[in-house]
């Protein structure tokens, strides 16, 4: 070999080290990034507090996966109705979460007890959906600083579940979905013990119902403002005179909510399946949220917390599309004032309905205490 | 001469008034009367409301949201709740169009029995444009009443219909005070 040729040889090598190093440096990086996503949102309960558990309380088989999830107990010890909140069905619709979030830092119970699950699907919070360009995660300035809370998938991590199936069988009803509804865990229900990692928690969110005999269960949910099932609450044929009750009260309030039926042959669903195989009246509230939708345009943090789309508002002067989306936009104050004006309301109906049985929560803000205030006024 | 031609003027002048003075009379003049029958048309569960709001008056009705030509029987009113639901057209196991063939039928149906239509619109927005606007139009043209939340008329889609066809319209801020008024009609 020349002198020539060594050198050339020499300085492919180096090449190949730095283009190497480069790489190994951005995967790093990224893997930093990625493996944040694995870091659990930290949350600050009220004094009302009792209790905590484990999802894996009620079907041991999830006990440490990916799939298990801390449970909040407050229970006042005064005999009454057994409510269970439930957050992040889908990791992906903030207030969804963020209204679970606020109540959990906030609730006190005088009768009967309420059970809070804040991260119903805790897989979907580890990863973000593929080509969506959404965050991983939104800052909220709580009282004591800056809360960072994580935006996750619509569906379980498929590292926890994979590959899909082309088409989804719904366990038992045999309704056929895409293949990607096979990681939703609501359109897991009822689930079952030996199925997938998403049926699973399904099948333990089944067995709390049954075990702690829930009176009342909320599903809390985000939706694109394109989409006609938005700003309603969803309800079981068991729970209508409560949530058409609702529905009236609320809009005294001047909060319209749009009241639907839950379909009998659409299974797999929150409102039907824990209708009809337990006890629990269900509940299943929708908010709309621009950075749900296919015309949202820049997706960052702002639009989360702020929820000021110009594609949406465009959209919306041009009277070419009828969509729920306010021309200010759809601030996450007024989705989680939405949620918590809808969860209060519906307990305050069904008190109505049940003396027998109540269940009496204080210390949560009203609609317009939430968009005065903010909702960083209600956070630790 | 001059008197002979100013009565002959006023003739003309009642000749030509007298079908439009006799067509307001004709609707000012519609009975509402009890039974009531309360269908939807898009199977909102809106239906469900409008029946509690009457089930408040004390208004004697039933409620099939699936309402047949055949169950209108001994009704005397038939009101009608527009809105498009998906989640209500699948809960009822009815595809779009079968809805709105059911729907034409019903109206087609209570038009022949001289049944009048009171359409029953509290679902605003949420309840207009794209899917639910077929079912809107339909129950408003064919109605002799409609009771609308103001929300679901801010382009004046019923107020413009109610014009054109002459049609009493009653728009209330919030669904709860859609009652009284529903309830007047049958006070009469």
């Amino acid at each position: 070999m020349t002198l020539k040729q060594e050198g050339r040889s020499y300085r492919h090598i180096v090449t190949a080290v730095i283009i190497v190093a480069i790489f190994a440096i951005g995967a790093a990086l990224a893997s930093v990034d990625f493996l944040a996503m694995h870091r659990p949102d930290v949350i600050h309960p009220s004094a009302g507090l009792t209790g905590t558990g484990m999802l894996s309380d009620y079907f041991e088989e999830i006990k440490g996966t990916p799939g298990d999830t801390k449970l909040y107990f407050y229970d006042s010890g005064v005999p009454g109705a057994t409510v269970l909140l439930l957050g992040g069905t889908h990791p992906n619709e903030p207030s969804g979460f963020i209204a679970p979030v606020v109540i959990t830092e906030n609730l006190q119970v005088s009768a009967g007890r309420v059970l809070i699950l804040l991260q119903a699907c805790a897989s979907g919070f580890t990863c973000t959906d593929p080509f969506e360009g959404c965050p991983q995660s939104y800052t909220l300035q709580g009282k004591s600083g800056p809360r960072k809370f994580r935006f996750g998938s619509r569906v379980s991590n498929p590292l926890d579940q994979w590959p899909d199936p082309l088409v989804y069988l719904h366990y038992p009803s045999g309704q056929q979905l895409s293949g990607f509804e096979t990681r939703n865990l609501n359109r897991s229900y009822p689930g079952r013990p030996d199925g997938t990692f998403t049926e699973k928690v399904g099948h333990a969110i089944m067995q709390l119902i049954e075990a702690e005999h829930v009176d009342v269960a909320f599903d809390l949910h985000e939706a694109a403002p394109e989409i006609p099932i938005i700003n309603a609450i969803v309800y079981h044929e068991k729970s209508e005179d409560v949530a058409l009750g609702a529905v009236l009260e609320l809009e005294m309030e001047g909060l319209h909510y749009s009241p639907e039926l839950s379909p009998v042959n659409f299974r797999g669903l929150s409102h039907r399946e824990w209708g009809d195989r337990t006890g629990a009246m269900p509940f299943l509230m929708e908010t709309s949220n621009p950075i749900q939708g296919r015309l949202r345009g820049r997706t960052n943090e702002d639009l989360i917390v702020k929820g000021v789309s110009e594609r949406y508002k465009q959209a919306l002067e041009s009277g070419a599309l009828r969509i729920e989306y306010l021309p200010e936009g759809e601030p996450l104050e007024r989705r989680v004032g939405r949620h918590i004006a809808g969860f209060k309301t519906i307990l305050s109906v069904y008190n109505d309905a049940h003396p027998e049985n109540p269940i009496v929560i204080e210390n949560l803000p009203s609609y317009d205490e939430l968009m005065a205030n903010g909702i960083g006024h209600y956070l630790q | 001469m001059k008197t002979i031609l100013t009565t002959l003027c006023a003739l003309m002048l009642i000749v030509a008034l007298a079908p439009a003075l006799s067509a307001e009379e004709e609707k000012a003049a519609v009975a509402f009367e009890q039974p009531i029958l309360i269908s939807s048309a898009g199977q909102s569960a809106d239906v469900k409301l409008v029946a509690m709001l009457a089930k408040k008056q004390k208004l004697d009705a039933t409620v099939a949201e699936m309402a047949q030509p055949a169950d209108l029987g001994n009704v005397k009113t038939l009101v009608i709740v527009p809105g498009f639901s998906s989640k209500g057209l699948g809960a009822a196991g009815v595809s779009q169009k079968e809805e709105m063939e059911r729907v034409e039928a019903l109206v087609q149906a209570a038009n022949e029995a001289k049944i009048p239509i009171v359409m029953v619109h509290i679902g605003g927005n949420a309840r207009r444009g794209g899917q639910s606007d077929g079912f809107n139009k339909i129950a408003a043209e064919n109605s002799a009443h409609m009771i609308v939340v103001a929300q679901g008329d801010e382009d004046k889609f019923f107020s413009q219909i109610a014009g054109e066809k002459k049609i009493e319209i009653e728009v209330v801020d919030k669904i709860a005070l859609a009652a009284a008024p529903l309830g007047k009609l049958f006070a009469k």
